[in-house]
């Protein structure tokens, strides 16, 4: 078995003005204490936070954010106004919240969005009118095959991968199972990373679509277990993961097979939701470097929260998802001239973005011009340790997914 | 087939959620002529309560307590307040009503509580007993013997009490019953309560069985339909062998190739086909 | 189960069961103004829609244009629910399933086939319509909450099936999934791509569609089917086609829905399996009801509320939740208060202002 594991410490990567930075005091855009006052500058955000789970935490930060850089010299003394939207988990809500961004509001670009629904629906508005968006996190395959979408995060495909990766070399599993949702452009392509990975080196990963709604978690548990597999890879939502989890508690199955997830199940709530039985016995990939982790852009993003977030605004992958996008898009917007900031300015801005660095990330992020974006492409593993969690994995993971290899090319071409 | 006995047994979970839900339908459709539609957001709420309750570390017996006593409320401050206002209108439009209870009690939910994976919690759950390698928990046996008491006790009250005559004769006629001086107001109290208290320990096996998200729990009750509807929306026992049935039924399609990802849709191609293979059928309902 | 009592007023009863007063002959004469009124009223409907269709455009944002163009498509289905309810007192809670039936055979002509617009909403109203067919078939033998249980379960079958498959987007292969790609969109037709013209062409869609279903009110078809509604010994004494004119009228609000499926798939471009949940159907059917099922006014008003309201309320900052228990309220309020529908309360209440004007 010749898995190639890039694995390597992440950069400690320091901020350009990490050095004035105090404990507790964010620090972001110019950092000079001047409220801005301009033209204000238009940016918007589609969440899906009414549904079947909330995604709206990436555009609350992706808002602090901005909040903090207003009081702060703006972009170079122009206040950034962000709109978020409510899409509902509606495709056509979303259609209509994109048409009063882009339409209505006339926003530069987007910012920090996060929804399930609006990837599919409005890549095609966003590639006609030249909107550049900066999201958060994207789910379906839609948000990674499109040019003019660039999410933050790495996405189920890369995240399974990952973890299957993990599974392999930690716990040499050699038969997998792949839980996914049967969800079009998920269902057929999350857990085929994982899949194509294995087939390359040697690890059998079965897949087994479950619909989302379906009230029976033990069968889809022992339908799973049949199989006789090392690894359970879940890549459902934390909603249908917790189920399941309980039925394979209650089947004895925790401590015959190994149970590894994709980001879905770093959560908060989780570990003390799904209960002791999964204390150390519960792998996740996270799609960035862990919340509590003491990296300084990862202190400043919680100082940024606490001082300009709401408090009940959630601290989590989501939340720092959206600060990057924030940061990313105001780094981009810092370069221009304040005088001759348009739609079109913007979006080449946005789309030379290279080499943007965080320790929040493994790996530089960068957007191109490239047809298609997923720039992140790893992460570090975490295991539920009593009500929290705890990194097991020495630095980061990368995905060897041959889906990505066209982005390698690219990122060879950028010089990455 | 040795591997289909597991699946089986799992089944008999979700099969007395369906058959719970079930025999809650029919009960208050056969003593009010009301289907439901808000059963499963009483059940959800219900459950939530219980959550925090339990959050609250209530002790379980007053937790389960204030379950069921929110959604015997809501449900007699619906029936008492605003079905009467409904009452003489066709049973569509009466059902129909329950979609706008269902809809402000889903609402109130999860804005009060919030998306945030949760877990309800039973001392049943730890304990279970174990079948061809699989294991029922008690909570599942508790369902199911839930679902069967329930029917012999409804079953009776219905056929044998003074109160049930008047429940069925009310849901047929109802301005003749007040005529003859049954005290509607009196029957429609017990009828909603009894429907009530059934979907709030419904709510809490299914926020246990199931899952605790409002959303599924309420919409839940589109499958349970189905037990109630090969039921004939009048038979108890007939409800609760029909819900038994689809939830194995449902387990066992995992097995079949091709059709795992679409098992859900079993509980409405099973009502389909007991509908189609009706003979005589009263086009009154 | 006939226990709404026929439809009143001048221009939405059959023709000839007008409200004569007792005892007066029914001369040539009369018949004859009264068909003109017919048509005037029918003129004046697609009129009405026709100028809602033009002013919008200039009237509104790009997010009312859009969110009045998904209403005024979801009239046209609601449209087909109030015929069934309204005209033959049946229940379907199948009818946004059938809307998704239509948008996917419209999507799947209109990716794999390339056919014109037109053609494409065509395409999917037949469809549908034929699907609605079949789904009426049960109606023959069940009536009331039994059909609409049985609907119920259809909706359910195909809200499974759909959020497995998928619409097409422009993909090979049957079920025309793309992979590997930014999704295609359905071509908008060359009249009408941006987005007002849009909603023009949908709002003549929607005129049209009620004209249709207000010619089958006024002709042979309008007048079987008020003999089913009263009974169907009746009807089959009157030598009326109860086969024929019932499987119609499923068939027509199958049409219904349809077309409003391919009318939406044009509006976003594409639709998404998920939306088309069985709970969905539900909620037509209520709001139909609710808007008002004896009248066509009673489809736009159900159209606005399915759409324009919770859009509204959104656009006030409303949380999406509190939003529901509003329209949850609101429903029951209106089911109350409104027993011919929000469309019949304020036309009572304008007639009864116009009676006072004369008086």
């Amino acid at each position: 078995m010749n898995i190639k594991l890039h694995s390597f410490i992440a950069a400690t990567a320091l901020l350009a003005s990490g050095a004035a930075m105090a404990q507790g005091k964010p620090v972001c855009g110019l950092n000079n204490g001047k409220a801005a006052s301009g033209e204000p500058i238009a940016l918007g955000a589609v969440v899906g936070k009414t549904g079947p789970d909330d995604f709206s935490a990436s555009a609350l930060a992706s808002q602090a954010y901005f909040k903090c850089v207003n009081a702060n010299g703006g972009i170079n003394g122009r206040p950034v106004e962000l709109t978020i939207v409510d899409d509902q988990w509606n495709p056509e809500v979303a259609a209509q919240a994109a048409a009063k961004l882009v339409k209505d509001r006339k926003v530069l670009a987007m910012v920090g969005s996060s929804s399930f629904v609006e990837c599919g629906v409005n890549a095609k508005l966003y590639a006609q009118e030249d909107v550049m968006v900066i999201a958060g996190v994207g789910v379906p395959r839609e948000c990674f095959f499109a040019k003019n979408y660039a999410p933050v995060n790495a996405g189920p495909r890369v995240s399974a991968t990952v973890v299957a990766m993990y599974a392999a070399q930690t716990y040499k599993a050699k038969k997998m199972v792949c839980v996914i949702p049967n969800i079009p452009s998920l269902g057929n392509w999350a857990c085929d990373g994982a899949k194509d990975w294995g087939k390359a080196n040697g690890v059998d990963v079965d897949v087994i679509a479950i619909d989302p709604g379906s009230p029976d978690a033990t069968s889809t548990m022992l339908q799973a277990a049949a199989k006789k597999p090392d690894a359970i890879i879940l890549n459902v939502p934390k909603g249908i993961m917790v189920p399941m989890l309980a039925a394979a508690e209650q089947q004895g199955l925790a401590k015959k097979i190994h149970f590894v997830s994709s980001t879905p199940a770093y959560n908060f709530d989780v570990p003390k939701t799904i209960g002791a039985a999964w204390n150390g016995n519960f792998d996740i990939h996270l799609e960035f470097m862990p919340v509590e982790s003491a990296g300084a852009d990862n202190l400043n993003w919680k100082a940024t929260m606490d001082a300009y977030g709401g408090k009940t605004d959630p601290r989590d992958s989501f939340a720092q998802a959206g600060y990057l996008a924030a940061r990313i898009a105001t780094e981009a917007l810092l370069k221009m001239d304040p005088k001759k900031i348009d739609r079109a300015g913007v979006s080449a801005a946005l789309r030379g973005v290279k080499g943007f660095k965080s320790d929040i990330l493994c790996r530089p992020f960068y957007v191109g011009d490239g047809a298609r974006h997923n720039a992140n492409s790893s992460g570090p593993i975490a295991q539920v340790s009593g009500n929290g969690f705890k990194q097991v994995s020495q630095g980061c993971l990368m995905a060897a997914d041959p889906e990505l290899s066209d982005l390698r090319g690219q990122e060879k071409k950028l010089g990455l | 087939m040795p591997d289909l006995l597991p699946f089986l047994i799992s089944g008999l979970g979700v099969g007395a959620v369906y058959a719970l839900s079930g025999v809650g339908l029919v009960v208050l459709y056969r003593s009010s002529g009301v289907l439901n539609f808000a059963f499963g957001a009483l059940g959800a709420v219900a459950a939530y309560v219980a959550w925090s309750a339990l959050d609250h570390e209530w002790p379980l017996v007053l937790a389960v307590l204030a379950a069921v006593a929110t959604s015997v409320a809501i449900s007699l401050a619906y029936g008492r307040l605003l079905a009467p206002y409904l009452a003489e209108r066709e049973p569509t439009v009466r059902s129909i009503g329950t979609l706008g209870l269902a809809l402000v009690v889903l609402g109130l939910t999860e804005w009060f509580w919030g998306e945030q994976p949760r877990r309800l919690v039973l001392p049943t759950d730890s304990g279970a007993i174990e079948f061809a390698d699989v294991r029922l928990t008690y909570t599942r046996v508790l369902g199911l013997v839930t679902a069967v008491s329930m029917m012999a006790a409804v079953g009776l009250l219905l056929a044998r009490t003074r109160i049930g005559l008047a429940m069925r004769a009310l849901a047929d006629q109802r301005g003749l019953s007040a005529i003859l001086g049954i005290r509607v107001l009196q029957v429609d109290t017990a009828a909603w309560v009894i429907s009530g208290a059934f979907a709030g320990v419904c709510g809490l096996l299914l926020g246990n069985i199931v899952r605790l998200q409002a959303t599924v729990l309420t919409f839940l009750v589109i499958p349970a339909f189905a037990a109630a509807i090969i039921g004939r929306l009048s038979s108890l026992p007939v409800t609760v062998a029909a819900g038994l049935g689809v939830g194995m039924l449902e387990a066992v399609a995992v097995l079949a190739p091709g059709f795992s990802p679409f098992r859900t849709a079993t509980p409405f191609l099973i009502a389909l086909l007991a509908i189609v293979s009706w003979r005589d059928v009263s086009r009154k309902a | 189960m006939n226990s709404v009592p026929p439809p009143e007023g001048a221009h939405f009863r059959v023709a000839g069961q007008a409200d004569r007063p007792k005892g007066a002959s029914t001369t040539p004469d009369s018949i004859q103004r009264e068909r003109r009124a017919a048509r005037l009223a029918l003129l004046r409907m697609v009129l009405v829609v026709m100028a809602i269709g033009a002013l919008v455009p200039w009237l509104a944002n790009a997010y009312w244009i859009k969110t009045l163009t998904s209403s005024a498509a979801l009239a046209v289905a609601a449209a087909g629910v109030a015929l069934l309810y309204g005209q033959l007192g049946l229940v379907s809670l199948c009818q946004y399933a059938l809307l998704g039936v239509g948008g996917w055979v419209a999507l799947r002509v209109g990716h794999g086939l390339h056919w014109p617009f037109e053609a494409c909403v065509l395409a999917g109203g037949l469809s549908a319509g034929v699907v609605g067919m079949l789904a009426g078939l049960p109606a023959l033998r069940l009536k009331g909450l039994y059909l609409a249980l049985v609907t119920l379960m259809l909706a359910g079958g195909f809200q499974v099936v759909i959020s497995a498959t998928g619409f097409p987007d422009g993909g090979a292969g049957f079920l025309g999934r793309i992979s590997g790609s930014e999704r295609l969109m359905l071509p908008r037709p060359a009249i009408a791509q941006g987005e007002g013209a849009y909603f023009t062409y949908v709002a003549a869609w929607l005129a049209a569609m009620l004209a249709l279903l207000e010619l089958h009110r006024r002709t042979r078809a309008g007048r079987s089917w008020a003999l089913i509604r009263r009974g169907e010994a009746v009807a089959e004494g009157a030598g009326v086609n109860v086969l024929l004119y019932q499987t119609w009228a499923f068939g027509l609000a199958g049409v219904c829905a349809g077309v409003a499926g391919a009318l939406l798939a044009g509006s976003v471009g594409q639709l998404d399996g998920r939306a088309f949940a069985a709970s969905e159907s539900v909620m037509l059917f209520a709001l139909s009801l609710i808007g008002g099922a004896y009248h066509w006014a009673g489809a736009l008003v159900a159209g606005l509320l399915l759409r324009a309201v919770p859009s509204l309320l959104v656009d006030l900052g409303v949380n999406g939740y509190l939003a529901m228990v509003f329209f949850g309220a609101a429903l029951l309020h209106a089911l109350i208060t409104a027993p011919r529908g929000l469309a019949g309360q304020w036309l009572a209440a304008l007639q009864r202002l116009r009676a006072k004007g004369r008086a």
